[in-house]
């Protein structure tokens, strides 16, 4: 728990902060301008919007977001001196390797939690939708949630080993390109066991779009979290014996 | 137990560090061979070496934060590896190259997030505060901090878990003297305190009148480990000898290696006995000799001897 608070106290004045407001807000943004150029209000109301802006979003801005939040929050541990106290410390690799994923899915959280309020205001404000945001809603952005913790803890397993703030970033956009592949060619095993694919598959719940079937039903809502727990498992797992067996540089 | 097995308690007890055959190859080539380390219990070790001379390397190795090729740890009586290494750190604070902090955060923030993750009481964090005198500059941002109080707070989050080892790697690099003189103070302070302090440097002058033990590492090898009086007695200063005919003494004792300096002769490496004969044999060949004397040696000079002169 300590290295949980420690990993939330760096988190102060650090600019994950901004990615965690900016990408959601232009997701919504972007949704809002199609669907206002093309002169339409959205036939389906908040069903529409929801569609309009979350599947894009979950398709590559959500897992490059999720890429710069890693390599945001492991930059630090690479300058100075700060690898070398990681780990002359008595913390587990186990811990730290968790307290990042923790402190992501957290700022994961945020994220939904921002395009949520973004969809609601807009629906609102630029389309003046009757009533609000329907519940369901609410529930496929906790399976989202969920969906995103196999990608950050990807993510940060890939910006734990990489010093370069960019390379992480660069592996998640191929990831997320296969990810969408895997989506296009319909539901499979594969493309749940890619965190990539998960989590688009995540974004596209009760949308009816690529392989969805339009309704959020307890067996794939299930399928979901089961999977993503097992991936983070993994994942997890992974990190935690890279980091106890690599030397430092 | 039987005698080995009682010389090594007795060893481990008042040895704090100690390594034995300690070794690190990269692909093939050696940073660090066939150490032996003892670091005592409560002291100073100054652990000197020129740049590259594998003191980080080996400090590395000492915290587990690279694996030895051969040779193992021991600290305070503990087999230091992989598997033991997180238990064995908790009483270990150290400081490896560069001073950790993070820099958009305050010193205040620093020793607070290290409160959280090691569990620490305020109590804690205050006493090393004081300790590296910081409670001033606590609430700047550590990006702001010049090099003197990064390497204190480096310091004082290292002390702030109150260990029983300090491992400090060249922590007055970039000092002005006095950042030295005041690091000097507190290494000392530390020891007084019962905390043994292994600190690096690849400059003797800083830490040599602070340290009670030094080692010496030249091309990864332990060149010397023992207390300042005994690296002067392991050192044979040059003889010296005052003549009215230099030139021909110069040539009388070539087979000594001996070299014209003005009015005098250098010999170098002569022990007392050949000391004598030296002489002698200059009085039978004629040489008038006035004086005999042995070159004034600092221990810098001792140091560039052990070291093949790199590193000063």
């Amino acid at each position: 728990m300590g290295a949980v608070r420690a990993e939330f106290l760096k988190l102060k004045r650090s600019l994950s902060l901004v990615v965690v407001i900016a990408l959601p807000v232009m997701a919504v943004v972007t949704g809002v301008a199609n669907t206002l150029f093309s002169g339409q209000q959205p036939a389906d109301g908040w069903h529409t919007l929801w569609l309009r802006v979350v599947v894009f979003y979950g398709l590559f801005p959500l897992t490059v977001g999720l890429a710069v939040l890693a390599s945001l929050v492991w930059r630090v541990e690479h300058q100075g001196g700060n690898w070398n106290a990681l780990m002359g410390r008595q913390v587990s690799s186990l811990r730290v390797v968790l307290a990042k994923t923790v402190v992501l899915t957290a700022l994961a959280l945020a994220l939904q939690v921002v395009l949520v309020g973004g969809v609601t205001v807009a629906g609102k404000v630029a389309f003046d939708l009757p009533g609000f945001l329907p519940p369901r809603y609410l529930l496929v952005s906790l399976v989202i949630v969920v969906a995103c913790v196999p990608v950050v803890a990807l993510q940060s397993a890939l910006s734990m080993v990489m010093r370069s703030f960019a390379a992480p970033v660069a592996v998640a956009l191929p990831g997320a390109v296969a990810g969408v592949f895997l989506l296009m060619a319909g539901p499979s095993a594969l493309s749940m066991a890619l965190p990539y694919g998960l989590v688009g598959r995540a974004t596209q719940l009760g949308t009816g779009a690529f392989a969805d079937g339009g309704g959020v039903g307890a067996a794939s809502v299930i399928l979901l979290i089961t999977a993503a727990l097992g991936l983070t498992a993994v994942v997890v797992a992974g990190a935690t014996a890279v980091l106890e067996r690599v030397d430092v540089r | 137990m039987n005698s080995f097995g009682r010389a090594q308690h007795n060893e481990s007890v008042s040895n704090a560090i100690i390594t034995h055959d300690l070794g690190k190859t990269y692909g093939d080539r050696p940073i660090v061979r066939n150490l032996d380390l003892r670091v005592p219990e409560g002291c100073v070790y100054g652990f000197l070496g020129p740049n590259g001379s594998g003191k980080s390397t080996t400090m590395k190795m000492l915290l587990s934060l690279v694996r030895p090729t051969s040779g193992e740890v021991h600290i305070m009586g503990r087999r230091m590896q992989r598997s033991t290494r997180r238990s064995i750190l908790g009483g270990i604070g150290s400081l490896i190259e560069a001073p950790p902090a993070y820099g958009h955060l305050t010193g205040h923030e620093n020793m607070r997030l290290v409160q959280r993750l090691l569990g620490l009481d305020q109590g804690q964090v205050q006493r090393a505060v004081r300790t590296v005198r910081l409670q001033e500059h606590l609430d700047k941002r550590v990006r702001d901090y010049s090099l003197g109080m990064k390497q204190r707070l480096g310091i004082a989050l290292a002390l702030a878990r109150e260990p029983r080892i300090l491992i400090l790697d060249e922590p007055t690099n970039g000092l002005d003297p006095a950042g030295i003189e005041e690091m000097r103070r507190l290494l000392r302070y530390l020891a007084e305190q019962g905390i043994t302090v292994m600190v690096s440097s690849h400059l003797l002058g800083e830490i040599d009148r602070t340290a009670q033990v030094l080692g010496i590492l030249g091309n990864g090898r332990l060149l010397f480990q023992g207390s300042r009086e005994q690296l002067f007695s392991r050192s044979t200063p040059d003889v010296l000898i005052d003549t009215a005919e230099p030139e021909r003494a110069t040539t009388l004792a070539a087979r000594w290696s001996a070299v014209r300096e003005g009015h005098s002769v250098r010999v170098p490496g002569v022990d007392q006995a050949a000391t004598a004969r030296l002489v002698s044999h200059l009085v039978q060949g004629g040489v008038p000799v006035h004086g005999v004397r042995r070159q004034e040696q600092s221990l810098e000079d001792v140091f560039m001897d052990l070291t093949g002169g790199r590193g000063l």
